[in-house]
Protein backbone atom coordinates (compact mmCIF):
# COMPACT_ATOMS: atom_id res chain seq x y z
CA UNK A 1 0.00 0.00 0.00
CA UNK A 2 1.50 3.45 -1.06
CA UNK A 3 1.27 6.74 1.68
CA UNK A 4 -2.10 7.41 2.73
CA UNK A 5 -3.82 9.88 0.41
CA UNK A 6 -4.98 11.95 3.74
CA UNK A 7 -3.31 11.96 7.19
CA UNK A 8 -3.98 14.36 10.25
CA UNK A 9 -1.85 14.62 13.09
CA UNK A 10 -2.69 15.71 16.29
CA UNK A 11 -5.63 18.33 14.89
CA UNK A 12 -6.63 20.61 17.17
CA UNK A 13 -9.01 23.40 16.93
CA UNK A 14 -9.61 26.18 20.21
CA UNK A 15 -12.69 28.22 19.56
CA UNK A 16 -12.71 31.62 21.74
CA UNK A 17 -16.46 31.89 23.63
CA UNK A 18 -17.87 35.39 24.51
CA UNK A 19 -16.68 36.75 27.72
CA UNK A 20 -18.99 35.30 30.48
CA UNK A 21 -17.29 38.27 33.36
CA UNK A 22 -15.34 41.65 32.01
CA UNK A 23 -12.31 40.47 34.83
CA UNK A 24 -11.66 36.93 33.85
CA UNK A 25 -10.49 35.54 30.24
CA UNK A 26 -13.35 34.47 27.95
CA UNK A 27 -13.93 30.57 28.24
CA UNK A 28 -11.97 28.43 25.63
CA UNK A 29 -13.77 25.57 23.75
CA UNK A 30 -11.57 22.78 22.13
CA UNK A 31 -13.94 21.89 19.23
CA UNK A 32 -11.07 19.14 18.21
CA UNK A 33 -9.22 18.04 20.65
CA UNK A 34 -5.91 16.17 19.32
CA UNK A 35 -7.40 14.47 16.34
CA UNK A 36 -5.38 11.62 14.11
CA UNK A 37 -6.38 9.72 11.56
CA UNK A 38 -5.44 8.86 8.06
CA UNK A 39 -7.43 8.08 4.79
CA UNK A 40 -6.45 5.99 1.87
CA UNK A 41 -7.64 5.95 -1.51
CA UNK A 42 -10.72 3.95 -2.01
CA UNK A 43 -11.65 3.87 1.39
CA UNK A 44 -13.63 5.22 3.59
CA UNK A 45 -13.42 6.75 7.16
CA UNK A 46 -16.80 7.66 9.36
CA UNK A 47 -16.56 9.85 12.13
CA UNK A 48 -19.43 9.65 14.85
CA UNK A 49 -20.49 11.18 17.49
CA UNK A 50 -23.64 13.45 18.50
CA UNK A 51 -24.00 17.43 17.85
CA UNK A 52 -21.36 19.37 19.52
CA UNK A 53 -18.72 16.55 19.04
CA UNK A 54 -16.66 18.61 16.75
CA UNK A 55 -17.52 16.69 14.00
CA UNK A 56 -18.14 19.63 11.55
CA UNK A 57 -15.03 21.06 12.57
CA UNK A 58 -12.92 18.27 11.70
CA UNK A 59 -14.24 18.29 8.10
CA UNK A 60 -13.75 22.32 8.42
CA UNK A 61 -9.89 21.74 9.04
CA UNK A 62 -9.83 19.17 6.29
CA UNK A 63 -11.25 21.38 3.47
CA UNK A 64 -9.06 23.88 4.97
CA UNK A 65 -12.09 26.03 5.21
CA UNK A 66 -10.36 26.40 8.88
CA UNK A 67 -6.86 26.59 10.32
CA UNK A 68 -5.70 24.23 13.17
CA UNK A 69 -4.54 25.67 16.37
CA UNK A 70 -2.18 22.61 16.51
CA UNK A 71 -1.50 19.73 14.75
CA UNK A 72 -1.65 19.23 10.41
CA UNK A 73 -3.33 18.05 7.49
CA UNK A 74 -1.42 16.22 4.45
CA UNK A 75 -2.82 15.74 1.69
CA UNK A 76 -0.90 13.39 -0.64
CA UNK A 77 2.30 14.95 1.31
CA UNK A 78 1.14 19.11 1.31
CA UNK A 79 -0.31 20.70 4.01
CA UNK A 80 -3.26 22.42 2.47
CA UNK A 81 -2.68 24.76 5.63
CA UNK A 82 0.42 26.34 4.62
CA UNK A 83 0.86 26.63 0.68
CA UNK A 84 -0.29 29.87 -0.89
CA UNK A 85 -4.05 31.42 -1.45
CA UNK A 86 -3.21 30.94 -5.11
CA UNK A 87 -1.72 26.43 -4.65
CA UNK A 88 -4.32 25.85 -2.48
CA UNK A 89 -7.12 26.99 -4.78
CA UNK A 90 -5.65 24.51 -7.28
CA UNK A 91 -5.34 21.52 -4.64
CA UNK A 92 -8.94 22.35 -3.78
CA UNK A 93 -9.60 20.48 -6.90
CA UNK A 94 -8.41 17.39 -5.19
CA UNK A 95 -10.82 17.43 -2.17
CA UNK A 96 -14.67 18.55 -2.73
CA UNK A 97 -17.09 18.32 0.07
CA UNK A 98 -21.01 17.34 0.05
CA UNK A 99 -23.11 19.44 2.07
CA UNK A 100 -26.15 18.56 4.49
CA UNK A 101 -29.10 20.16 3.31
CA UNK A 102 -29.98 19.60 -0.31
CA UNK A 103 -31.78 22.57 -0.36
CA UNK A 104 -30.00 24.71 0.77
CA UNK A 105 -26.47 24.26 -1.05
CA UNK A 106 -27.58 24.64 -4.32
CA UNK A 107 -28.19 28.44 -5.39
CA UNK A 108 -32.06 28.81 -6.34
CA UNK A 109 -31.65 31.39 -9.19
CA UNK A 110 -28.91 29.49 -10.58
CA UNK A 111 -29.37 26.21 -13.41
CA UNK A 112 -27.56 23.09 -11.95
CA UNK A 113 -25.09 23.70 -14.69
CA UNK A 114 -23.89 26.91 -12.90
CA UNK A 115 -23.86 25.45 -10.41
CA UNK A 116 -22.33 21.83 -10.87
CA UNK A 117 -18.98 23.98 -13.17
CA UNK A 118 -18.57 26.61 -9.84
CA UNK A 119 -15.62 24.21 -8.36
CA UNK A 120 -14.17 24.69 -11.89
CA UNK A 121 -14.25 27.86 -12.35
CA UNK A 122 -13.23 28.39 -8.69
CA UNK A 123 -10.05 26.71 -9.22
CA UNK A 124 -9.16 27.67 -12.20
CA UNK A 125 -9.34 24.26 -13.79
CA UNK A 126 -8.85 23.10 -17.36
CA UNK A 127 -10.97 22.15 -19.93
CA UNK A 128 -14.43 22.47 -21.13
CA UNK A 129 -16.52 23.24 -18.32
CA UNK A 130 -19.51 22.03 -20.17
CA UNK A 131 -18.12 18.79 -21.16
CA UNK A 132 -16.90 17.57 -17.77
CA UNK A 133 -20.60 18.59 -16.28
CA UNK A 134 -22.29 16.17 -18.56
CA UNK A 135 -19.94 13.58 -17.58
CA UNK A 136 -20.75 14.38 -14.19
CA UNK A 137 -24.34 14.26 -14.23
CA UNK A 138 -24.30 10.77 -16.00
CA UNK A 139 -21.95 9.85 -12.99
CA UNK A 140 -24.52 10.55 -10.59
CA UNK A 141 -27.52 9.12 -12.82
CA UNK A 142 -28.71 11.73 -14.07
CA UNK A 143 -29.61 13.26 -17.60
CA UNK A 144 -26.98 15.96 -19.48
CA UNK A 145 -30.26 17.86 -20.44
CA UNK A 146 -31.13 18.45 -16.40
CA UNK A 147 -27.90 20.65 -16.39
CA UNK A 148 -31.02 23.57 -17.64
CA UNK A 149 -33.00 23.05 -15.10
CA UNK A 150 -33.56 24.55 -11.78
CA UNK A 151 -33.31 23.20 -8.39
CA UNK A 152 -36.96 23.41 -7.71
CA UNK A 153 -37.53 21.21 -10.76
CA UNK A 154 -35.85 18.54 -8.85
CA UNK A 155 -36.49 16.32 -5.61
CA UNK A 156 -34.38 16.22 -2.51
CA UNK A 157 -32.76 12.86 -3.38
CA UNK A 158 -32.40 14.33 -6.86
CA UNK A 159 -30.76 17.57 -5.20
CA UNK A 160 -27.91 15.52 -3.59
CA UNK A 161 -27.66 13.82 -6.68
CA UNK A 162 -26.57 16.75 -8.03
CA UNK A 163 -24.45 18.56 -5.06
CA UNK A 164 -22.29 14.94 -5.38
CA UNK A 165 -22.09 15.99 -9.12
CA UNK A 166 -20.80 19.21 -8.23
CA UNK A 167 -18.08 17.48 -5.30
CA UNK A 168 -16.73 14.90 -8.28
CA UNK A 169 -16.63 16.94 -11.39
CA UNK A 170 -13.09 18.13 -10.59
CA UNK A 171 -11.82 14.76 -10.69
CA UNK A 172 -11.01 14.84 -6.70
CA UNK A 173 -9.44 12.24 -4.67
CA UNK A 174 -11.07 12.88 -1.47
CA UNK A 175 -15.13 13.35 -0.90
CA UNK A 176 -15.75 15.03 2.64
CA UNK A 177 -19.87 13.93 3.45
CA UNK A 178 -20.58 15.97 6.00
CA UNK A 179 -24.34 14.54 7.25
CA UNK A 180 -25.09 14.15 3.45
CA UNK A 181 -27.72 11.47 3.37
CA UNK A 182 -28.94 12.72 7.30
CA UNK A 183 -32.04 14.96 5.57
CA UNK A 184 -33.21 12.23 3.04
CA UNK A 185 -36.05 9.78 3.56
CA UNK A 186 -35.36 6.03 4.01
CA UNK A 187 -35.25 5.03 0.38
CA UNK A 188 -33.55 7.76 -1.43
CA UNK A 189 -30.91 7.61 1.38
CA UNK A 190 -30.19 4.19 0.18
CA UNK A 191 -30.16 5.29 -3.61
CA UNK A 192 -27.41 8.28 -2.49
CA UNK A 193 -25.46 5.90 -0.42
CA UNK A 194 -25.17 2.90 -3.27
CA UNK A 195 -24.33 5.87 -5.11
CA UNK A 196 -21.45 7.20 -2.93
CA UNK A 197 -20.59 3.30 -3.16
CA UNK A 198 -20.44 3.09 -6.46
CA UNK A 199 -18.50 6.42 -7.39
CA UNK A 200 -15.82 5.11 -4.82
CA UNK A 201 -15.10 1.63 -6.69
CA UNK A 202 -15.25 3.68 -10.18
CA UNK A 203 -13.50 6.56 -9.15
CA UNK A 204 -11.06 5.45 -5.98
CA UNK A 205 -12.09 8.24 -4.02
CA UNK A 206 -11.28 8.24 -0.43
CA UNK A 207 -14.51 9.71 1.80
CA UNK A 208 -14.68 11.40 4.89
CA UNK A 209 -18.10 10.44 6.31
CA UNK A 210 -19.73 12.32 8.99
CA UNK A 211 -22.86 11.06 10.06
CA UNK A 212 -24.75 10.54 13.47
CA UNK A 213 -26.45 7.27 12.10
CA UNK A 214 -24.39 4.12 12.92
CA UNK A 215 -26.60 1.81 10.92
CA UNK A 216 -25.47 4.48 7.73
CA UNK A 217 -22.12 4.25 8.91
CA UNK A 218 -21.71 0.24 9.18
CA UNK A 219 -23.02 0.19 5.55
CA UNK A 220 -20.03 2.20 3.92
CA UNK A 221 -17.32 3.01 6.23
CA UNK A 222 -13.70 0.73 6.37
CA UNK A 223 -12.92 2.64 9.60
CA UNK A 224 -14.45 4.51 11.92
CA UNK A 225 -13.54 7.38 14.77
CA UNK A 226 -15.53 7.99 17.90
CA UNK A 227 -15.63 11.65 18.68
CA UNK A 228 -17.16 12.89 22.33
CA UNK A 229 -16.60 16.90 23.14
CA UNK A 230 -13.64 17.23 20.42
CA UNK A 231 -12.10 14.15 21.72
CA UNK A 232 -11.10 10.99 19.78
CA UNK A 233 -12.91 7.90 22.51
CA UNK A 234 -12.41 5.78 19.96
CA UNK A 235 -10.94 4.63 16.70
CA UNK A 236 -10.22 1.45 14.15
CA UNK A 237 -11.64 -0.81 11.71
CA UNK A 238 -15.36 0.07 11.43
CA UNK A 239 -16.32 -3.86 12.11
CA UNK A 240 -14.21 -3.98 15.09
CA UNK A 241 -15.87 -0.86 16.70
CA UNK A 242 -19.49 -1.80 15.72
CA UNK A 243 -19.38 -5.46 16.83
CA UNK A 244 -17.30 -4.89 19.81
CA UNK A 245 -16.93 -1.02 21.29
CA UNK A 246 -14.58 -0.80 23.74
CA UNK A 247 -15.65 2.55 24.79
CA UNK A 248 -18.25 3.66 27.17
CA UNK A 249 -19.60 6.62 25.28
CA UNK A 250 -19.29 4.31 21.12
CA UNK A 251 -21.66 1.67 23.68
CA UNK A 252 -24.11 4.46 24.75
CA UNK A 253 -24.39 5.12 20.76
CA UNK A 254 -24.75 2.15 19.79
CA UNK A 255 -27.86 1.64 22.48
CA UNK A 256 -29.31 4.52 21.45
CA UNK A 257 -29.40 3.77 17.88
CA UNK A 258 -31.71 0.93 18.58
CA UNK A 259 -30.17 -2.17 17.15
CA UNK A 260 -33.59 -3.42 17.07
CA UNK A 261 -34.96 -2.65 13.50
CA UNK B 1 -63.07 10.05 20.10
CA UNK B 2 -61.82 11.19 16.43
CA UNK B 3 -63.35 9.13 13.72
CA UNK B 4 -62.30 10.17 9.83
CA UNK B 5 -64.67 9.14 7.19
CA UNK B 6 -63.25 8.70 3.26
CA UNK B 7 -61.12 12.04 4.14
CA UNK B 8 -60.07 13.50 1.22
CA UNK B 9 -57.84 17.09 0.30
CA UNK B 10 -57.36 17.68 -2.94
CA UNK B 11 -55.17 21.04 -4.60
CA UNK B 12 -56.61 21.77 -7.92
CA UNK B 13 -57.72 18.64 -8.50
CA UNK B 14 -54.65 16.89 -7.36
CA UNK B 15 -55.64 14.79 -4.34
CA UNK B 16 -52.59 14.69 -1.82
CA UNK B 17 -54.65 12.67 0.79
CA UNK B 18 -57.43 9.87 -0.54
CA UNK B 19 -59.87 8.52 1.78
CA UNK B 20 -58.38 8.38 5.07
CA UNK B 21 -60.57 6.27 7.15
CA UNK B 22 -59.60 5.94 10.85
CA UNK B 23 -61.07 6.15 14.32
CA UNK B 24 -58.55 6.92 17.18
CA UNK B 25 -60.01 5.41 20.78
CA UNK B 26 -58.28 7.07 24.24
CA UNK B 27 -55.18 4.76 24.69
CA UNK B 28 -54.49 4.13 21.17
CA UNK B 29 -50.42 4.87 20.12
CA UNK B 30 -50.93 4.98 16.29
CA UNK B 31 -47.73 5.46 14.25
CA UNK B 32 -47.79 7.18 10.79
CA UNK B 33 -45.02 6.09 8.56
CA UNK B 34 -44.18 7.48 5.27
CA UNK B 35 -41.45 9.55 2.86
CA UNK B 36 -41.72 13.30 2.31
CA UNK B 37 -44.88 14.25 -0.03
CA UNK B 38 -46.65 10.97 1.42
CA UNK B 39 -49.69 12.95 2.97
CA UNK B 40 -48.60 12.71 6.85
CA UNK B 41 -48.31 16.06 7.84
CA UNK B 42 -51.87 17.14 5.67
CA UNK B 43 -53.17 14.34 7.77
CA UNK B 44 -52.14 15.69 11.38
CA UNK B 45 -53.57 19.44 9.83
CA UNK B 46 -56.80 17.53 9.11
CA UNK B 47 -57.43 16.43 12.35
CA UNK B 48 -56.21 19.66 13.86
CA UNK B 49 -58.87 21.57 11.51
CA UNK B 50 -55.70 23.44 10.06
CA UNK B 51 -55.29 22.36 6.55
CA UNK B 52 -54.59 24.84 3.92
CA UNK B 53 -56.83 27.16 2.77
CA UNK B 54 -56.31 26.15 -1.01
CA UNK B 55 -57.29 22.65 0.00
CA UNK B 56 -60.53 21.16 -0.95
CA UNK B 57 -61.71 18.95 1.29
CA UNK B 58 -64.36 16.07 1.65
CA UNK B 59 -65.55 13.55 3.66
CA UNK B 60 -66.22 14.04 7.20
CA UNK B 61 -64.13 14.03 10.71
CA UNK B 62 -66.12 13.24 13.92
CA UNK B 63 -64.62 14.55 17.12
CA UNK B 64 -66.15 13.28 20.41
CA UNK B 65 -69.58 12.36 17.95
CA UNK B 66 -69.64 15.98 16.59
CA UNK B 67 -69.40 16.84 13.26
CA UNK B 68 -66.63 18.91 12.17
CA UNK B 69 -66.87 19.12 8.34
CA UNK B 70 -69.81 21.72 8.95
CA UNK B 71 -67.12 23.31 12.38
CA UNK B 72 -66.66 27.11 11.96
CA UNK B 73 -62.94 28.10 13.10
CA UNK B 74 -64.82 28.82 16.87
CA UNK B 75 -65.95 25.34 17.14
CA UNK B 76 -62.33 24.28 16.21
CA UNK B 77 -60.61 26.69 18.50
CA UNK B 78 -62.56 24.63 21.07
CA UNK B 79 -61.27 21.78 20.29
CA UNK B 80 -57.78 22.46 19.66
CA UNK B 81 -55.81 22.17 22.48
CA UNK B 82 -58.36 20.48 24.83
CA UNK B 83 -58.83 17.87 22.80
CA UNK B 84 -56.44 17.34 19.99
CA UNK B 85 -53.10 18.89 20.88
CA UNK B 86 -49.77 18.91 18.26
CA UNK B 87 -46.32 18.95 18.75
CA UNK B 88 -44.31 19.87 16.07
CA UNK B 89 -41.04 19.37 14.23
CA UNK B 90 -38.73 22.32 14.87
CA UNK B 91 -39.27 22.98 18.71
CA UNK B 92 -37.07 26.57 17.89
CA UNK B 93 -39.46 27.57 15.35
CA UNK B 94 -42.66 26.64 16.92
CA UNK B 95 -41.78 28.95 20.23
CA UNK B 96 -41.79 32.11 20.26
CA UNK B 97 -38.12 33.67 21.05
CA UNK B 98 -39.23 36.72 22.78
CA UNK B 99 -41.58 35.25 25.05
CA UNK B 100 -40.10 33.06 28.52
CA UNK B 101 -41.39 29.73 28.12
CA UNK B 102 -43.36 29.52 31.23
CA UNK B 103 -45.52 32.31 29.59
CA UNK B 104 -45.71 30.58 26.46
CA UNK B 105 -46.53 27.06 28.46
CA UNK B 106 -49.35 29.04 30.58
CA UNK B 107 -51.12 30.73 27.89
CA UNK B 108 -53.58 28.17 26.37
CA UNK B 109 -54.67 27.80 30.03
CA UNK B 110 -55.02 31.82 30.48
CA UNK B 111 -57.30 31.25 27.36
CA UNK B 112 -58.77 27.81 27.19
CA UNK B 113 -59.86 27.72 31.11
CA UNK B 114 -59.52 31.45 32.40
CA UNK B 115 -57.27 31.13 35.39
CA UNK B 116 -55.53 33.83 36.32
CA UNK B 117 -51.93 34.37 35.39
CA UNK B 118 -50.12 33.38 38.54
CA UNK B 119 -52.58 29.87 38.55
CA UNK B 120 -51.06 29.08 35.39
CA UNK B 121 -47.55 29.67 35.88
CA UNK B 122 -48.05 27.10 38.91
CA UNK B 123 -49.18 24.44 36.70
CA UNK B 124 -46.65 24.95 34.00
CA UNK B 125 -44.60 24.17 36.81
CA UNK B 126 -46.49 21.00 36.97
CA UNK B 127 -46.17 20.63 33.53
CA UNK B 128 -42.32 21.11 32.94
CA UNK B 129 -41.89 18.29 36.22
CA UNK B 130 -43.92 16.19 34.72
CA UNK B 131 -42.27 15.78 31.49
CA UNK B 132 -39.05 16.31 32.85
CA UNK B 133 -37.05 19.32 32.64
CA UNK B 134 -34.63 19.64 35.33
CA UNK B 135 -34.67 22.80 37.38
CA UNK B 136 -38.29 23.53 36.53
CA UNK B 137 -38.45 26.78 38.66
CA UNK B 138 -35.77 28.44 36.33
CA UNK B 139 -36.57 27.30 33.53
CA UNK B 140 -40.20 28.54 34.02
CA UNK B 141 -38.23 32.28 33.04
CA UNK B 142 -35.90 31.07 30.65
CA UNK B 143 -36.35 32.09 26.76
CA UNK B 144 -36.05 29.06 24.19
CA UNK B 145 -32.51 29.97 23.22
CA UNK B 146 -31.18 29.17 26.65
CA UNK B 147 -32.29 25.71 26.52
CA UNK B 148 -31.29 22.62 24.71
CA UNK B 149 -33.23 21.12 21.73
CA UNK B 150 -34.48 18.11 23.93
CA UNK B 151 -35.58 20.82 26.83
CA UNK B 152 -37.42 22.73 23.89
CA UNK B 153 -39.08 19.61 22.59
CA UNK B 154 -40.21 18.73 26.62
CA UNK B 155 -41.46 22.01 26.81
CA UNK B 156 -43.35 22.12 23.67
CA UNK B 157 -44.72 18.46 25.13
CA UNK B 158 -45.77 20.60 28.24
CA UNK B 159 -47.32 23.17 26.05
CA UNK B 160 -49.18 20.61 24.05
CA UNK B 161 -50.78 18.61 27.36
CA UNK B 162 -50.93 21.73 28.85
CA UNK B 163 -55.38 21.21 28.38
CA UNK B 164 -55.11 17.65 29.11
CA UNK B 165 -55.94 16.79 25.65
CA UNK B 166 -57.38 13.12 24.59
CA UNK B 167 -55.29 13.17 21.88
CA UNK B 168 -51.70 14.53 21.05
CA UNK B 169 -50.23 14.57 17.75
CA UNK B 170 -46.61 14.28 17.52
CA UNK B 171 -45.14 15.30 14.09
CA UNK B 172 -41.76 13.90 13.78
CA UNK B 173 -41.04 15.15 17.18
CA UNK B 174 -37.56 13.60 17.17
CA UNK B 175 -36.44 14.40 13.88
CA UNK B 176 -34.21 17.73 14.82
CA UNK B 177 -32.64 15.52 17.88
CA UNK B 178 -29.78 13.37 18.72
CA UNK B 179 -30.18 9.29 18.75
CA UNK B 180 -29.86 9.30 22.51
CA UNK B 181 -32.13 12.34 23.39
CA UNK B 182 -34.87 11.58 20.58
CA UNK B 183 -34.65 8.32 22.36
CA UNK B 184 -35.84 9.87 25.48
CA UNK B 185 -38.32 12.44 23.76
CA UNK B 186 -39.97 9.36 22.47
CA UNK B 187 -40.01 7.12 25.80
CA UNK B 188 -41.41 10.49 27.28
CA UNK B 189 -44.12 10.47 24.77
CA UNK B 190 -45.02 6.80 25.34
CA UNK B 191 -45.17 7.32 29.05
CA UNK B 192 -47.51 10.28 29.16
CA UNK B 193 -50.39 8.36 27.00
CA UNK B 194 -49.99 5.34 29.11
CA UNK B 195 -50.23 7.64 32.61
CA UNK B 196 -52.55 10.07 31.16
CA UNK B 197 -55.01 7.12 29.11
CA UNK B 198 -53.99 10.12 26.21
CA UNK B 199 -54.18 9.15 22.57
CA UNK B 200 -51.05 9.59 21.02
CA UNK B 201 -50.58 9.58 16.56
CA UNK B 202 -47.09 9.76 16.04
CA UNK B 203 -46.01 10.82 12.46
CA UNK B 204 -42.39 10.00 11.51
CA UNK B 205 -40.11 8.63 9.00
CA UNK B 206 -38.09 7.20 10.94
CA UNK B 207 -38.91 3.33 11.32
CA UNK B 208 -37.09 2.31 14.37
CA UNK B 209 -38.39 5.55 16.56
CA UNK B 210 -42.25 4.47 15.17
CA UNK B 211 -41.50 0.88 16.30
CA UNK B 212 -40.43 1.68 19.55
CA UNK B 213 -43.49 4.55 20.51
CA UNK B 214 -46.49 2.39 19.21
CA UNK B 215 -48.73 -0.43 19.16
CA UNK B 216 -49.92 0.36 15.47
CA UNK B 217 -48.97 1.29 12.37
CA UNK B 218 -50.25 3.11 9.52
CA UNK B 219 -48.24 3.31 6.10
CA UNK B 220 -48.93 6.05 3.55
CA UNK B 221 -47.16 6.66 0.21
CA UNK B 222 -48.57 9.48 -2.00
CA UNK B 223 -51.89 10.38 0.16
CA UNK B 224 -52.77 6.89 0.67
CA UNK B 225 -53.08 4.69 3.52
CA UNK B 226 -51.37 1.48 2.06
CA UNK B 227 -50.72 -0.77 4.94
CA UNK B 228 -52.22 -1.09 8.57
CA UNK B 229 -51.80 -2.99 11.78
CA UNK B 230 -50.70 -3.87 14.21
CA UNK B 231 -46.28 -2.35 14.26
CA UNK B 232 -44.39 -5.30 15.20
CA UNK B 233 -47.06 -7.68 12.69
CA UNK B 234 -46.33 -4.84 9.69
CA UNK B 235 -43.01 -4.48 10.30
CA UNK B 236 -41.63 -8.17 10.57
CA UNK B 237 -44.41 -9.49 7.88
CA UNK B 238 -45.35 -6.35 5.72
CA UNK B 239 -47.80 -6.96 2.93
CA UNK B 240 -47.69 -4.19 0.63
CA UNK B 241 -44.94 -3.84 -1.99
CA UNK B 242 -44.21 0.01 -0.71
CA UNK B 243 -43.79 -1.08 2.68
CA UNK B 244 -41.61 -4.32 1.79
CA UNK B 245 -39.53 -1.80 -0.24
CA UNK B 246 -39.08 1.16 2.49
CA UNK B 247 -38.08 -2.24 5.30
CA UNK B 248 -35.31 -3.19 3.46
CA UNK B 249 -33.70 -0.13 2.30
CA UNK B 250 -33.42 0.73 5.91
CA UNK B 251 -29.86 -0.03 6.54
CA UNK B 252 -29.28 -3.03 8.56
CA UNK B 253 -26.76 -3.10 10.26
CA UNK B 254 -24.77 -5.05 7.73
CA UNK B 255 -21.42 -4.36 8.65
CA UNK B 256 -19.76 -3.38 5.15
CA UNK B 257 -17.57 -6.09 4.64
CA UNK B 258 -15.50 -6.17 0.75
CA UNK B 259 -15.58 -9.26 -0.66
CA UNK B 260 -12.21 -10.48 -3.11
CA UNK B 261 -13.06 -7.68 -5.75
CA UNK B 262 -12.72 -5.06 -2.61
CA UNK B 263 -17.16 -4.34 -3.23
CA UNK B 264 -19.08 -3.83 -0.72
CA UNK B 265 -22.66 -5.26 -1.07
CA UNK B 266 -25.41 -2.22 -1.72
CA UNK B 267 -28.80 -1.69 0.04
CA UNK B 268 -31.78 -2.77 -1.72
CA UNK B 269 -33.59 0.44 -3.30
CA UNK B 270 -36.99 1.37 -4.27
CA UNK B 271 -36.09 2.10 -7.91
CA UNK B 272 -37.23 5.69 -9.31
CA UNK B 273 -38.54 8.50 -6.70
CA UNK B 274 -42.17 9.60 -5.79
CA UNK B 275 -43.24 11.52 -8.88
CA UNK B 276 -44.93 15.32 -7.86
CA UNK B 277 -48.36 15.21 -7.02
CA UNK B 278 -50.38 15.94 -10.45
CA UNK B 279 -48.28 13.41 -12.16
CA UNK B 280 -49.25 10.56 -9.54
CA UNK B 281 -50.90 7.64 -11.06
CA UNK B 282 -54.88 7.40 -10.77
CA UNK B 283 -54.66 3.86 -9.91
CA UNK B 284 -52.62 2.37 -6.87
CA UNK B 285 -50.19 5.57 -6.32
CA UNK B 286 -47.13 3.26 -6.45
CA UNK B 287 -47.80 2.20 -10.04
CA UNK B 288 -45.08 2.53 -11.99
CA UNK B 289 -42.47 2.18 -8.94
CA UNK B 290 -43.53 -1.25 -7.97
CA UNK B 291 -41.73 -4.54 -8.49
CA UNK B 292 -44.80 -6.66 -8.91
CA UNK B 293 -47.32 -4.69 -10.79
CA UNK B 294 -50.10 -6.04 -12.42
CA UNK B 295 -51.81 -4.29 -15.41
CA UNK B 296 -54.51 -2.92 -13.81
CA UNK B 297 -52.19 -1.48 -11.21
CA UNK B 298 -51.75 1.80 -12.89
CA UNK B 299 -55.90 3.07 -13.55
CA UNK B 300 -57.74 0.53 -10.87
CA UNK B 301 -57.70 2.03 -7.22
CA UNK B 302 -56.72 -0.90 -4.93
CA UNK B 303 -59.47 -0.77 -1.82
CA UNK B 304 -58.09 -0.93 1.59
CA UNK B 305 -59.23 -4.52 2.21
CA UNK B 306 -58.41 -6.61 5.19
CA UNK B 307 -56.07 -9.23 5.37
CA UNK B 308 -56.47 -10.75 8.82
CA UNK B 309 -57.42 -9.11 12.17
CA UNK B 310 -56.34 -5.71 12.26
CA UNK B 311 -54.40 -6.14 9.29
CA UNK B 312 -54.98 -4.63 6.34
CA UNK B 313 -53.36 -3.27 2.70
CA UNK B 314 -54.47 -1.33 -0.49
CA UNK B 315 -53.33 -3.71 -3.50
CA UNK B 316 -54.10 -5.99 -6.09
CA UNK B 317 -51.78 -8.60 -5.01
CA UNK B 318 -54.08 -9.43 -2.53
CA UNK B 319 -57.41 -9.98 -5.11
CA UNK B 320 -54.97 -11.97 -7.29
CA UNK B 321 -53.90 -14.53 -4.41
CA UNK B 322 -56.88 -14.50 -3.62
CA UNK B 323 -58.41 -15.75 -6.46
Amino acid sequence: MSAPLLQAQGLTRRYRLPRQSFFQSPPVLTAVDNATFSINAGETLGIVGESGSGKSTLARLVMAFETPDEGQVLFRGQCPHTVSNRELRTMRQQFQMVFQDPYGSLDPRRKIGWSIAEPLRATGADGDPTKQVDEALEQVGLHYSDAAKYPHEFSGGQRQRIAIARAIVTRPALLVADEAVSALDVSVQAQVLNLMMDLQDELGLGILFISHNLAVVASICDHLLVMQRGKTVESGAAADILRAPSNPYTQSLLNAAGVAL
Amino acid sequence: MIELANLTASFDGAAALRDATLSVAPGDRLGVVGESGSGKTLFALCLMGMAPDAANLSGSIHVDGQDMSVASESDWQAIRARRVAMVFQEPMAALNPLRRVGVTVAEPLMVHEGISRQAALARALALFKEVGINEPEARLRQFPHQLSGGQRQRVLIALALACNPALLIADEPTTALDASVALRITDLLVRLAKERQMALIFISHDLATVARATNEIMVMYGGDIVERGPTTDVLETPIHPYTKGLLAALPKWLIAQRDAEGKRSRLATIPGSVPPLPELPQGCRFAGRCQNELANCATERPALQQKSVGRSAACHLLDRDAS
